[in-house]
């Protein structure tokens, strides 16, 4: 039914245009490797694919899709940005309904994929790239290879510079339960958000539940997205920040923006956020292609640009970020984050209330 | 009557007689537009009939298995956070109505009686009220009065050096004030509607026997118009509960879990439509409740309705107090429109809102975003603007022909589609969208992520409006404007067509306008719906208010705004300035 | 050969006998009035000739052929009729030309021919200087000519006409009754014309039908109906009357002290003795203050004023006769004055005297 949107018929302007620079495109393509060369052809044929992806905000999403275009270009993205749970619920109610939109699924809950592997909704198919990766990294995605992880999100405490100083600032997780900070935390919401689903369960593994309801009584202001502390703090709504993204909070902090980042000693959360083509992707070769995209170098370079971590060895991390060996780290399980996230969203709202 | 008992022996006998007789020539001489009638009813009954029921039927469904079951209420029920739910939502709604009332009967009874300056102004903050879409009210709202960061409460701060703020937007009062300053043009519409029929002469007697102009309004006007106040009072009520945006902009940072965004829970992974369905009951019944309520009220007493014709009107000299009411009136604008757009637009031209009014602040690198480079912006423009407009033109046509083939008589039980057709009105947008996800969203019909889905469900969903305008419209029309075409030789359709349809053009007009505004701006009905391709400028709206960029919402905001302006100019100048707000 | 026949026409609503086995047949160029207070179904039966209401038994032909029949309706736009309405039902978004004109192009005349009745069919009516105009621009009686004109030029094999003048204003009313019967007398089509006020129908048509509770009472001459009504019904519409319970014993009517012979009524009585229902119109009764000598064949018997009114074109009398229990409506002119509880003397004419049912 869109087949006849504006944005066709300014996609079809945009191809006779196109016509006029074909060597530059020819010489773009020569330069891919074999592998990626077919499947481009193939993924050409189809012209565009679906991407729902919780991983990173809105305009570096874009940009994702805008560099893919660029890099393979006749193929469209059509970027669908939501937070994980959003775009996860998206999902399952396509399947529900049996309806075939998706063709490549990011969350930054790792359950997210590993329920789709289980259940056979994942496309069987290993990315050539991803041998390119960091171990790290590697490491991290799916032993078979039909996700990998796409993403590095750490997420940490933040605070107002002008508001507190670096020495009265908490350090840690376990510090934020002070009184001292009632009224001045702002959190996201484990039913929008992944990560701090996964932060929360970390912090019960640790803490108890008991940290939770500590957590409640200093008052935090409760939005949606893991990256809602960061406008919360920029308004001036409250002064310390409760697992906030650092690519979105360095990339504030680079517009001039008074936000410091903490990264808490008793362990920055660090969440692999896998990606997957699905096994019903409607544009199957363009899905695969952006499996070799994603864990190929551009995507890491674009990335960088947005403070989003390198997962390749020849990119180097991004601007005002630790390398990835210089802090501690705190990662949960894929069962972890599976059974845990749907316990943690109960509990969350029998303590908070929403 | 003697004879009365051997009439009535004969009568039927001699109709049974001849229709055995004459079965065949029935058929031969049977209107072919009967069909058309038919095939009406049954589209009627595809949008409003079939998905209620199948809500229903659902509720009772297991999942898996689809037997019977009541296990979804149990759960739905079960737990103390989702009655709680329950109850928030009914304080909110009785809370918003009071407001809205509150605010609406004085700004009414100045308009419709009395001779308050400056009836132009209120003109321009009730519809500027009822275009501004209440989940960027309720983002201005957060510019305006974040309890540490909104202008209102800096500025309060400044000026007294308390530390309290003074109104915290993230909290029950928030919401109801946000709600019931986005709705009130509801139950203004109403009250001036029924003020303008009431005689002077009602209040001249009231004065004759010692009554002074307050007595008077307080004992005779509003009593007079009170079914007006009540029926506003209960589309605000419904209003109020169905309403998904406000609820999860201030409602989760104000702790506050109510029925719609309980039921946003149930759509999680795995989700849970039968819960949703079961949940969602209380509401129609609350509605139906609500409205045996008002009948019960009303049951007796004369009205206004009785009262319209006769005497003339003139307008209430207030002398120095109308400046009172103009003071109310322009207060009302202020908060309800004033403020929220002059943050929005400010923050939609600045690169940090934060920072307030500064020319290095200034810039259009926001609209510009939407415009040429965000991927989703435009097409959820585009998507905005051919859903409502088709939604519309399925409206209006479809209740066209069902008010026509009411008012004309043509079918049996004309008064339960009627009904039908009018009931998507009271029954709360959030349930209407989830009885489509239970009917249409799967096989066989797998509507779900198309935009059919989302345009049935808007067209089904402000049905009402075009009936309501339609029926009036083809009301104004004697039916012996057509019948002189029929007996001159036109069949009945080309009567409809040569004479109805020219004469009912321009209120089908203004019936289409309104469902496009309003339909371009809903987000309860649609944040169920939409797929990934059909998402709507309100849900992407909602969708970027989830990340907080406030600036580039504002400026998604205005240009909504400028669309929706833009139409409401079309229709002011083809129709006239209250077009939007004249009732039905 | 008639032209229109109504065959024992029925309509049903719910429980309500609207139209009560009406039978009713129109000459050629005939023009008949269904005359009758509101809820008498005359507007219903008209609306069954003209096709939009189906009968619940009986027929309706046109010509020997049969339109209407229970279950089997020819719908009206296939009747060849043309039909005027209460509210003139004039077409607010075509000047009067293409209000004219519609039924022509709907028989998809060519446009010339189309263009010259229209001409010549306003010339009629007298409305060709404003034939360009919408009928917002017009008055009420305008609208009237325009409906008039728009039915007429059609050549309909009837004309409806359901209370078309109800809508205008009393001296318009008047004009507008002569307009149609100088029409009706132009053309000779065949019409039918529903109305409750009886000086419309008498100024305006060959017969009237009275109706009733759904039944046609009588159907006759405007000037027989007041003369001769048939039942107390018609009686009472059509004019006014005093009503007075009877019996005939032995070839004489008696009421009160009064014996009449019946043979001196003009319709004298048929059936045997018993009990007889009379009516006497006021104006058929005069007073005088002294016994008349000559009785004429009158009755003549005392009686005494007991109220009056002026009504300014007569006096009307309350009368009631001595010793008795009955009181008398009486028409006198002007100058014929007597006072309340005066003595009088009352003659009836029993020529003037009507046996109703």
């Amino acid at each position: 039914m869109t087949g006849l949107t504006k944005r066709g018929l300014l996609a079809g302007a945009a191809g006779i245009g196109a016509a006029a620079i074909i060597p530059s495109r020819r010489a773009a393509a020569q330069d891919m490797p074999a592998h990626e060369r077919e499947l481009y052809a193939a993924a050409q044929r189809e012209g565009q694919l679906t991407w729902y992806t919780g991983q990173m905000q809105a305009e570096p999403s874009e940009a994702i899709g805008r560099a893919f275009t660029e890099r393979y270009p006749g193929v469209r993205v059509n970027v669908v940005r939501s937070t994980s749970q959003v775009a996860f619920q998206r999902l399952s109610q396509d399947m529900r309904a049996r309806v075939r939109q998706c063709d490549v699924f990011s969350s930054v809950d790792q359950s997210h994929l590993t329920f789709l592997k289980r259940e056979g909704h994942l496309l069987e198919y290993r990315p050539r790239n991803a041998e390119g990766m960091l171990k790290v990294v590697r490491d991290l995605g799916d032993p078979d290879g039909l996700f990998q992880v796409t993403y590095l999100a750490l997420y940490m405490l933040g605070r107002r510079t002008d508001r507190v100083s670096e020495a009265e600032a908490p350090k840690s997780w376990q510090d934020i339960i002070d009184p001292k900070w009632k009224d001045q935390l702002s959190v996201g919401h484990p039913g929008f958000s992944g990560a701090i689903g996964s932060w929360a369960v970390m912090m019960r593994k640790m803490y108890g539940v008991d940290y939770l309801r500590a957590l409640e009584r200093n008052k935090p202001q409760i939005g949606r997205s893991a990256a809602d502390p960061v406008t919360v703090l920029n308004a001036g709504e409250r002064t310390i920040g409760v697992g906030m993204p650092s690519a979105t909070s360095l990339l504030s902090i680079s517009r001039g923006n008074p936000l410091a980042l903490i990264y808490p000693t008793d362990g920055t959360l660090m969440v692999p956020a896998p990606s997957g083509a699905l096994k019903n992707a409607p544009n199957p070769n363009a899905a695969k292609l952006f499996m070799e995209y994603f864990t190929g170098p551009i995507y890491s370079q674009t990335v960088r640009q947005y403070f989003g971590e390198s997962l390749r060895p020849e990119v180097p991390a991004p601007d005002g970020a630790k390398a990835l060996d210089q802090f501690a780290a705190m990662t949960p399980t894929a069962e972890e984050v599976e059974k845990g996230i749907p316990e943690i969203r109960e509990i969350w709202r029998d303590i908070f209330g929403v | 009557m003697p004879d009365s008992g051997t009439l009535s022996a004969r009568g039927p006998a001699a109709v049974a007689g001849s229709r055995r007789v004459t079965w065949l020539g029935r058929l031969r001489n049977i209107e072919p537009v009967m069909l058309l009638w038919i095939a009406l009813i049954g589209v009627l009954l595809f949008l409003v009939a079939f998905p209620l029921a199948k809500l229903f039927v659902v509720s009772f469904e297991d999942q898996r298995t689809g037997a019977f079951t009541l296990a979804n209420y149990a759960f739905a029920y079960g737990r103390e956070r989702y009655i709680n739910a329950l109850v928030n939502s009914l304080l909110l709604g009785l809370a918003s109505a009071t407001l809205a009332v509150i605010l609406a009967v004085p700004m009414a009874w100045a308009v419709s009686r009395t001779d308050m300056p400056g009836k132009g102004l209120t003109w321009a903050t009730v519809l500027g009220a009822f275009i501004l879409p209440p989940y960027l009210s309720a983002i201005g709202w957060i510019l305006l009065a974040g309890p540490n960061s909104g202008f209102v409460n800096r500025f309060w701060r400044d000026l007294t050096g308390f530390e309290a703020p003074l109104f915290n937007i993230f909290s029950f009062e928030g919401m109801t004030l946000v709600i019931a300053l986005n709705s009130f043009p509801l139950v203004f519409i109403f009250v001036k509607a029924a003020l303008d029929l009431v005689s002077s002469e009602m209040e001249d007697a009231a004065n004759i026997l010692g009554a002074g102009t307050w007595t008077a309004m307080r004992r005779i006007s509003i009593p007079l118009v009170m079914p007006a106040i009540l029926g506003g009072f209960i589309l605000v009520f419904l209003e109020a509960i169905s309403l998904f945006g406000v609820p999860a902009i201030l409602g989760i940072p104000a702790r506050l879990n109510v029925v719609t965004t309980q039921l946003w829970q149930f759509f999680e992974w795995p989700v849970r439509v039968e819960v949703a369905a079961a949940y969602a009951m209380p509401l129609l019944m609350i509605t139906a409740g609500l409205i045996a309520v008002q009948k019960l009220l009303l049951a007796r007493k004369g009205f206004v309705s009785q009262t319209g014709k006769g005497g003339e009107r003139r307008l209430i000299r207030l002398g120095r107090w109308r400046w009172a009411l103009f003071a109310w009136c322009a207060g009302v604008g202020l908060l309800a429109v004033a403020m929220p757009l002059f943050v929005l637009a400010q923050a939609s031209f600045a690169k940090a809102w934060g920072r307030g009014f500064a020319l290095d602040n200034l810039t259009l690198a926001n609209y510009r975003l939407l415009i040429f480079e965000h991927e989703m912006a435009m097409q959820s423009v585009w998507n905005t603007v051919w859903f409502s407009a088709t939604a519309a033109t399925i409206a209006v046509l479809l209740a066209l022909l069902i008010a026509y083939i009411v008012n004309r008589r043509l079918v049996p039980f004309g008064d339960a589609l009627a009904f039908v057709a009018m009931a998507p009105f009271v029954i709360p947008g959030i349930v209407m969208a989830i009885g489509f996800y239970a009917a249409y969203a799967a096989p066989p019909l797998a509507l779900y992520g198309t935009a059919a889905l989302i345009i049935l469900a808007f067209a089904a969903r402000f049905l009402p409006i075009a009936y309501a305008n339609s029926a009036a419209a083809i009301r104004a029309v004697h039916p012996e404007m057509e019948e002189a075409a029929r007996i001159l030789g036109s069949g009945r359709l080309h009567a409809v067509w040569r004479i109805t349809t020219p004469l009912v053009r321009k209120a089908l007009l203004g019936g289409w306008l309104i469902v496009f505004i309003v339909a371009s701006r809903e987000l309860s009905a649609a944040i169920f719906l939409v797929g990934p391709r059909t998402r709507t400028m309100a849900v992407l709206l909602y969708d970027m208010s989830e990340a907080g960029n406030f600036e580039v919402l504002a400026a998604f905001g205005g240009i909504l705004l400028v669309i929706t302006m833009a139409f409401v100019g079309i229709g002011m100048k083809l129709l006239g300035r209250d077009f939007m707000l004249r009732r039905g | 050969m008639p032209r229109l026949i109504l065959n024992g026409l029925t309509k049903i609503y719910g429980r309500l006998t609207v139209v009560d086995a009406i039978d009713l047949t129109l000459e050629e160029g005939e023009f008949v009035s269904l005359l009758g207070p509101s809820g008498c179904g005359k507007t219903t039966t008209l609306r069954m000739i003209a096709g939009f209401i189906p009968p619940d038994a009986g027929t309706i032909e046109i010509d020997g052929k049969v339109l209407s029949a229970p279950g089997s309706v020819l719908p009206p736009e296939r009747r060849g009729m043309s039909m005027i309405f209460q509210s003139y039902a004039i077409w607010p978004n075509m000047t009067v030309a293409e209000n004219v004109g519609f039924g022509l192009e709907l028989r998809k005349l060519p446009r010339a021919e189309v263009r010259s009745r229209v001409g010549a069919i306003l010339e009629v009516v007298k409305m060709s200087h404003l034939a360009d105009r919408y009928p917002s621009e017009l008055s009420g009686g305008q609208q009237q000519r325009v409906a008039l004109a728009r039915a007429i030029v059609v050549e309909p094999a009837v004309l409806l006409l359901d209370e078309p003048l109800s809508n205008l204003d009393a001296n318009l009313r008047e004009e507008m009754r002569f307009e149609i019967r100088r029409l009706h007398d132009e053309f000779r089509i065949t019409t039918v014309y529903v109305t409750h006020d009886q000086a419309e129908a008498m100024a305006t048509s060959d017969r009237i039908a009275v109706m009733n509770a759904g039944r046609i009472e009588q159907v006759d001459a405007p000037h027989l109906l007041y003369t001769r009504p048939r039942t107390r019904f018609v009686a009472g519409f059509i004019g006014r009357t005093n009503l007075i319970e009877a019996r005939l014993v032995q070839g004489e009517i008696v009421f009160d002290t009064v014996a009449l012979a019946a043979s001196r009524l003009a319709t004298p009585p048929q059936g045997g003795d018993g009990a007889v229902l009379l009516s006497v119109r006021p104006q058929s009764m005069m007073l005088r203050e002294t016994r008349p000598e000559d009785a004429n064949g009158h009755a003549v018997l005392p009686a005494e004023v007991t109220r009056r009114v002026y009504l300014g074109e007569t006096w009307d009398y309350l009368i009631r006769p001595r010793d008795s229990a009955i009181e008398l409506r009486v028409s006198a002119p002007p100058t014929q004055v007597h006072e309340v509880g005066q003595a009088v003397w009352l003659t009836l004419d029993p020529q003037q005297v009507v046996i109703v049912d």
